[in-house]
């Protein structure tokens, strides 16, 4: 057993170099051509040709390459080598790749086959909703709503929520949330995200307090959350809560330590100019 | 109550009294600049000018980021178990990826970071609201402080 051990730290370690001196190779690719900006780099098929030849997937958007070009690097060609191990470098567009995707889906799906592959870079800004799910690449929880921070000066002066969409809806959004219970029409809570390496990730309780919205609202001011979907809820309060429960019931991207998370209160409100029903 | 951003920089006690213990001493330029730039930047918070503050404490990032990476290559290559290439003709956006990708358990840097810097251009800055120039701003201040904070402690033994 003791040989058997051996043998796997030395797999890992051989893996690891394998994947760093990839990633080494994926990044004198990344924002190399403006025109042709590096989507997605895919290591596959590890397991199935080993170590003699590693085979690497790069998808670019910008100028249609209309097929599969190929080419073959050593995977020491920082020493100048040009002996084996090799990578066959696969490069493509979004566009082609996604239009396979959808007419020859057998031609792609070795890339993907047997869970044998890793991404090793992605830009979700260039890629599609589909070619992020066929990779595995999660970038928000399930249920995640999008939205903007509105001041009380800001709601003082709308006169409806069409109005306030209208105004934030060509904006970034400023964070996400998701909801952890709904008590009644008018009252939710839930937990804040924000964008942290390309995925939405809850707060932490310590990080939350850089932002504007958390500051205000302890400074006696009014905040208010417009969401994209025309929902909005004045800010009550927030409140630290331990839930070892949350990642895996809502799906979140990150596990805060400790398992606590600074929930936000929320009360529905119409803008002041619209009276209540 | 409303925040100004001297009273805010005034709560930040990492920008006011920064220790940069984290960036190698020699060559003194790269202290030299970011020191520099912390000045500036109290200075024009202390007036209220959201905008410099935004440009300044974007170019801070990017300096303390840029001179922290290249002190901790040789703990990165040993994390990867290989060859690890920094490339600082790249982004911002690229040094928050590596330090977020290997230092994540000393802070986290989100995303907006990148983009409130990139509102040195205009076109950038109309993504935003109007009002938002002054909220990065603040925001700014204190992740630059959070920062300055942990990287300091992440240098002492």
């Amino acid at each position: 057993m003791a040989h058997l051990a051996q043998f796997d730290v030395g797999a890992k370690q051989q893996e690891a170099r394998i994947k760093a001196l990839l990633e080494d190779l994926t990044q004198a690719y990344i924002g190399v051509r403006p025109e042709s900006r590096l989507a997605l780099a895919v290591w596959w098929g590890a397991k199935r040709y080993g170590v003699k030849e590693q085979h690497l997937l790069y998808l670019y958007e910008g100028i249609p390459l209309n097929g599969i070009s190929s080419e073959r690097v050593p995977l020491y060609w920082k020493t100048g080598s040009q002996d084996s191990p090799f990578v066959l470098m696969e490069a493509t567009d979004v566009d082609w790749f996604s239009r396979l995707l959808t007419n020859d889906p057998h031609r792609v799906a070795q890339y993907w086959s047997n869970d044998d592959y890793e991404v090793l870079y992605f830009d979700k800004t260039l890629l599609n909703p589909d070619l992020l799910d066929k990779f595995g690449i999660m970038t928000e929880p399930p249920g995640l709503m999008k939205g903007w921070y509105v001041d009380e000066d800001k709601y003082g002066k709308s006169k409806n929520v069409a109005d306030l969409l209208c105004f934030y809806r060509s904006f970034k959004p400023y964070f996400g949330f998701v909801k952890t219970e709904e008590k009644d029409f008018e009252h939710c809570r839930g937990i804040l995200h924000l964008e942290i390496s390309q995925k939405w990730v809850p707060f932490s309780p310590e990080g939350i307090q850089s932002y504007s919205y958390f500051n205000d609202l302890q400074n006696g001011r009014r905040v208010f959350f417009l969401f994209e979907g025309g929902a909005l809820y004045e800010v009550l309060r927030f409140e630290v809560k331990t839930a070892p429960d949350y990642a895996g019931r809502f799906g979140l991207l990150r596990t805060q330590s400790d398992d606590q998370y600074p929930e936000v209160y929320l009360r529905a409100v119409r803008p002041p100019a619209q009276p209540s029903a | 109550m409303t925040n100004t951003l001297k009273s805010i920089c005034e709560q930040c006690v990492h920008l006011l009294n920064p220790q940069l213990d984290f960036i190698p001493e020699q060559p003194e330029r790269h202290r030299e600049i970011i020191l520099r730039d912390l000045k500036e930047l109290v200075s024009a918070a202390s007036m209220e000018q959201s905008k410099t503050v935004v440009v300044l404490a974007g170019c801070i990032f990017e300096g303390v980021l840029y001179c922290f990476i290249q002190s901790q290559l040789a703990y990165i290559m040993l994390r990867r178990g290989g060859p690890f290439t920094f490339r600082p003709e790249h982004s911002l956006r690229n040094y928050v990826e590596i330090f977020n990708r290997y230092f994540s358990n000393v802070l986290s840097i989100p995303d907006l970071l990148v983009g409130y810097r990139d509102m040195v251009h205009i076109n950038q800055e109309l993504k935003y609201s109007p009002d938002h120039c002054r909220r990065a701003a603040e925001e700014m201040l204190r992740l630059l402080d959070r920062l300055l904070e942990k990287l300091a402690e992440y240098g002492t033994p």
